[in-house]
């Protein structure tokens, strides 16, 4: 259309060509720090020990075959498997939690025109930037007064400190979305308003629930002071803990098998995290666009 | 309402609108709860305990006031603390703003591949901290550092036991500049994808009528962006101060406060207190020397939420 042409003048392709090159001639620097860490962790936990202990040869590339020993040490000589099971079953606790108290607070702070709503959700939202550092001294005498220490339900205890005031401000925007009219025709078919909430708003709402459940299990995965103070056995440590201080003994690194359980954890999180990453972001700043 | 008298006060038990307010406030009940319980009631005991002599060992506590305050005021450690706390969180907010701006503007524009790039760019703060923080110990190991044999090779600096072969996480200035550039390079994603939000909530015909009047690139930016996406700014530095004042992964993974103090912050120094020394009186008290410094954070952030509302 020669009109938007004329108009549109940019679109012009040797300008076009340029401004690309310019662009990613800006970006290679992000992209190269940004991704070389990975790559690096990558091709260290699978290079032999000979071939990773040298510094003669260029060490982007193998010089002996690659290997799975490292994995190998990870599952037959550590606790990986158990690290893995703690992270499934606290994030799985804490999800269920988080649920269980942010989905009714996240819809009656939305829907029901409570006196003070909104002083209230600020509030809870405020608790989620009370720093760790700061609780988790006091948080240490609840968990032995309820005979947790050393065991990762402490952490399913913790967590939820952190996951139900994002996830009860995530949902009460989300549920501020649900058009009323759906609920209240409900309401006039003769459901009650729990009955209109569980029949009618929560199917809908599936999409706000499954990403209260992706931050639960991010979030926790993000954690490493409250497993790092709380949990000392290495048998009930989640991954993230168990990698950072049982691959380390003394001052032998094992630095193929600490990469190995890093990034065997650090990729999937990283991937579904990337993923929701844009409702993350809009979570903590949407109150600022709108 | 006409509410007069105990009938009255009886009925309007009985009307939808109360009946709305038990529901509602039922249904939040759980939530409020469990913040109060494990978020609120330990921040006051936390009060307690920095007022008290506590420890690991022995379980019942004396009252001593202001004496943990006053033992960390008197330390020099605490103030090397302090002042590495301010330095980083300082120093490392400024270059997030700077890489995350420059950033932010590479990313505005479409074009082919921008999806895959930003996709990767964002890594560094999606993977849990832990991990990617025993990936930089690795690539700052003090023998096998990459980064040391890539500047061997460049001829800047030469090979491994010569005097000019930079120990990352072992001499005193570069270990902070290390923990600190490790902070930045998982933060700065994080000020990039918060900025664009921004940028795209800018109407593009606004800035096209500040073009047509001769405004130039940085005018624009200065003058019409900034102050539009202001709120969206104050929360994203709010966040991030936040996150960088009160993480202890970094540093404790990478130096653990070494060498001899020179990456110390008030979060390390309040763990090794509190947990490993096993003194929680004094290390609570540390660590509540961090609230005035995440306060105003706080209460920008407040300002900006209560803002929206009316």
């Amino acid at each position: 259309m020669a009109t938007v042409a004329y108009r549109a003048p940019r679109s012009h392709p040797s300008k076009e060509i340029r401004r690309h090159t310019l662009i990613y001639l800006g970006l290679l620097p992000f992209l190269l720090i940004a991704v070389f860490p990975i790559f690096w962790m990558l091709i260290t936990a699978l290079k032999q020990d000979p071939d990773l202990y040298r510094m003669d040869v260029v060490p982007f590339w193998f010089h002996l075959p690659p290997t799975w020993r490292h994995f190998d040490f990870l599952f037959h000589n550590t606790f990986y498997k158990d690290w893995i099971v703690n992270t499934m079953s606290i994030s799985f606790w804490v999800s269920a939690i988080t649920l269980l108290t942010a989905v009714p607070a996240g819809y009656a702070l939305a829907r029901l025109r409570l006196p003070g709503a909104e002083n209230l959700g600020i509030g809870i939202f405020m608790t989620y930037l009370v720093p760790a550092i700061i609780l988790f001294i006091p948080l240490a005498r609840v968990v032995s007064t309820l005979d947790l220490q050393d065991s990762w339900w402490s952490l399913v205890v913790v967590y939820p400190t952190f996951t139900i005031p994002f996830c009860t401000w995530l949902l009460m925007g989300f549920f501020k979305t649900v058009p009323v009219e759906i609920e209240e025709a409900a309401m006039v078919d003769g459901c009650g308003q729990l009955g209109a909430l569980c029949r009618i708003v929560l199917p809908v709402s599936w999409p706000g629930i499954i990403t209260s459940v992706i931050f639960s299990f991010t979030l926790s995965m993000q954690d490493f002071l409250y497993s790092l103070a709380f949990v000392s056995i290495s048998e009930q440590k989640p991954v993230p803990l168990g990698v950072a201080t049982e691959l380390i003994r003394g001052d032998v690194f094992f630095w193929g098998s600490l990469m190995a359980g890093a990034l065997l954890v650090g990729v999937p999180v990283a991937i579904i995290y990337n993923l929701f990453l844009d409702k993350f972001i809009t979570g903590i700043t949407g109150a600022a666009i709108r | 309402m006409a509410v007069s008298g105990r009938v009255g006060v009886l009925s309007w038990w009985r009307t939808p609108t109360a009946r709305r307010y038990l529901f509602g406030y039922t249904l939040l009940a759980p939530a409020v709860l469990y913040v109060l319980l494990l978020v609120g009631v330990p921040f006051l005991f936390s009060l307690y305990l920095a007022m008290s002599d506590a420890s690991v060992g022995a379980p019942v506590a004396r009252f001593v006031g202001l004496e943990n305050f006053q033992a960390a005021l008197q330390s020099t450690a605490f103030y090397k603390a302090l002042g590495n706390t301010l330095f980083f969180t300082v120093g490392a907010g400024i270059l997030k703003g700077l890489l995350g701006t420059t950033l932010a503007f590479l990313l505005l524009r479409p074009f082919v591949g921008r999806k895959v790039v930003r996709a990767l760019v964002v890594i560094p703060f999606t993977l849990p901290i832990a991990v990617s923080v025993l990936g930089w110990k690795w690539m700052f190991d003090s023998q096998f550092s990459v980064v040391n044999w890539a500047l061997s090779r460049l001829w800047l600096i030469g090979t491994y036991g010569s005097p000019d072969w930079p120990v990352w996480l072992g001499q005193p200035n570069l270990a902070l500049m290390s923990v600190m550039f490790v902070n930045v390079w998982r933060g700065f994603p994080f000020s990039a994808i918060v900025l664009l939000a921004g940028l795209t909530s800018v109407p593009p015909e606004i800035v096209e009528a500040a073009k047509v009047d001769g405004a130039s690139f940085l005018q624009r930016f200065r003058l019409v962006i900034v102050p539009m996406i202001a709120p969206i700014l104050f929360v994203g530095a709010a966040f991030d101060t936040v996150f960088t004042l009160s993480d202890l992964s970094i540093v404790y993974l990478l130096t653990n406060g070494g060498p001899d103090g020179a990456t110390e912050i008030l979060p390390t120094l309040a763990y090794n207190t509190g947990i490993r020394a096993g003194a929680l009186g004094r290390g609570a008290a540390i660590s509540l020397f961090l609230f005035p410094l995440l306060l105003p954070a706080m209460i920008l952030l407040l300002r900006t939420l209560r803002r929206r509302e009316h």
